[in-house]
């Protein structure tokens, strides 16, 4: 627990409440969160996209920013998009690429 | 409430009104294939075809392809668009345009086409000057923006030859050959237009659906000039009767084949080995750029003496052309496009609220799968009874086509029903496994 009482699983159950609607999967389980940071009531979420220039990205981030600031205790929630390392498969949890596989 | 981030892409409205405007405009030529059968059974130089023609390629194609051009380039080229007002300016010259043209061409009043054709040339202006504005902006140059660019160049190149070639019908001026002029005027528009837009975002939308990248971004880049380098070509030899033109048919085919030989290494590495019925519609095209080819440079053979049976050699080559590659390509990329608009509209606001669909969650997969093997079939049928000159055949062939359209349309409305239908009707239906919530990773 930090200060604030924000449950870190409340926070990544949040995070898969987000799905990428191309893949049918949630992000968590993409692979595509690199870091996570809570300080206070502040959350900042470090996560990647499957491919750069991905027309979702507004969408993914705003949902992420979104199902934060549903968690007890978040007063902010900031998504920093990286590119380094990119995105590939081997990121992807058991649960994440037996879905992907199935789509 | 939580700001959404500052989005590239334009108002989907924008793109989504060409998009309608194109499958009104597709279910248009269906219905008049299915009317009009012996049309494809005669020689193609006459005013219907020249008129369904039209509306194939600027009714159908160009307005998908343009629509689609609006929210694809800004998030390739992650840049905003120049200007979304033009858009609508551009939309208005474009209905206004295809209208007149079509029914200029179907009368035959070619002062009245090309009163028509220079409306539509003011919507394209604007479309190019939009375009050329934007990825003049734009930070980074890639395979993709040097497609776009060189199509923007060939649409203005097609539309002067289009203006010409009405202008000559008008008042006999031209040195060209009429049929030759027309021939040259199509494959600017069908290879420039349509053919180097689907090899350049296939090089972008490929990967992205695929989970892949492209392997080899010179070869990639290598294609896309050796196409236009052997357009020109082509195009000069056409106007003047040449026979060096089967020399630029061959150089074409070498640059389709780079292109397809990037494709499928690109589609080897992908991370997604199912492929969805989306980019199965869109590598089938591909595929067609085949025989497309082969009876290409078959036609293009010096001293070819034109009979009815070539003649109607000519027909297939142009059905295989628009109802093959480029109708099954757009066909294929429409089934990403809507969805995606759609759900961008529908949905994007939602998304970490509640519970939102999977694009594959807005349409029906089995009727894509159905809608495919009738519109394959129905293409293969046309082909050959057009070969044979079989007018009741050609009709029941048609009527596998607008089969195959009205399945294709069914599944667009179940698409586009997201847009009006109340949320609670969706909940229950998504019991994915992506969206339980009492799932435990192994990875947290």
């Amino acid at each position: 627990m930090n200060p604030r009482n924000i449950d870190e699983k409340d926070i990544w159950a949040a995070l898969r409440q987000v799905i990428d609607p191309e893949l049918g999967c949630n992000i968590v389980d993409l692979g595509l969160i690199y870091g996570l940071t809570i300080e206070q009531g502040d959350v900042l979420v470090q996560m990647t996209l499957t491919t750069p220039g991905c027309p979702m990205h507004e969408s993914i981030a705003w949902g992420v920013r979104t199902a934060l600031l549903e968690v007890e205790g978040v007063e902010q929630a900031d998504v920093e998009l990286v590119w380094d390392p990119p995105w590939n498969p081997a990121m992807m949890t058991e649960f994440g690429r037996s879905h992907v596989a199935g789509n | 409430m939580v700001e959404p981030l500052q989005s590239n892409a334009p108002n989907a409205g924008l793109t989504l009104r060409f998009v309608l405007l194109g499958v009104a405009s597709l279910f248009t030529v269906g219905g008049g294939v299915c009317l009009r059968p012996e049309l494809l059974a005669t020689y193609h130089y006459n005013q219907h075809i020249i008129a369904l023609t039209h509306v194939v390629t600027l009714g159908f194609a160009a307005s998908i392809i343009m629509g689609a051009l609006y929210q694809l380039a800004p998030v390739v080229l992650e840049i905003r668009l120049h200007s979304e007002r033009l858009v609508r300016w551009h939309f208005a010259a474009h209905v206004v345009g295809l209208a007149g043209m079509v029914s200029s061409f179907w009368i035959w009043d070619l002062k009245l086409a090309g009163l028509f054709g220079c409306v539509m040339g003011l919507g394209i202006g604007l479309f190019a000057y939009n375009l050329g504005r934007t990825i003049a902006r734009a930070p980074e140059w890639n395979v993709v923006a040097l497609a776009i660019s060189s199509a923007l160049f060939w649409l203005a190149a097609t539309l002067l030859a289009g203006l010409y070639l009405a202008a000559t019908k008008c008042w006999s001026f031209s040195p060209f050959a009429g049929i030759s002029a027309m021939h040259a005027h199509a494959h600017l528009g069908g290879i420039g237009v349509f053919l180097m837009l689907i090899a350049g975002v296939s090089f972008k939308l490929v990967p992205m659906f695929s989970l892949s990248e492209i392997q080899n971004a010179r070869r990639a880049v290598g294609a896309i000039l050796l196409l236009n380098a052997a357009l020109l070509g082509l195009f000069v030899t056409m106007l003047l009767s040449n026979p060096w033109k089967l020399a630029f048919s061959i150089l074409i085919v070498a640059a389709l084949a780079l292109y397809g030989w990037e494709l499928i290494a690109i589609l080897r590495a992908r991370k997604r080995q199912r492929l969805d019925w989306g980019l199965k519609y869109f590598i089938t095209a591909v595929g067609l750029l085949g025989p497309v080819s082969l009876l290409g440079v078959f036609l293009s053979w010096p001293n070819l003496v034109v009979n009815e049976r070539i003649g109607q050699l000519e027909n297939v080559y142009g059905l295989l052309a628009l109802l093959g590659v480029v109708t099954l390509a757009i066909l294929g990329m429409l089934y990403k496009i809507v969805p995606f608009l759609v759900w961008q509209t529908r949905y994007s606001r939602e998304i970490g609220r509640n519970k939102v669909p999977t694009l594959a969650d807005l349409y029906s997969a089995p009727l894509q799968a159905l809608g495919y093997w009738i519109y394959v079939a129905g293409l293969l049928a046309v082909c050959v009874t057009t070969i044979l000159g079989r007018e009741q055949g050609i009709r029941w062939s048609g009527a596998l086509l607008c089969a195959a359209l009205a399945i294709f349309a069914i599944n667009m409305a179940k698409i586009l029903s997201h847009l009006v239908v109340v949320r609670t009707r969706f909940t229950a239906s998504l019991n994915s496994p992506a969206m339980l919530e009492d799932h435990e990773s192994p990875q947290h």
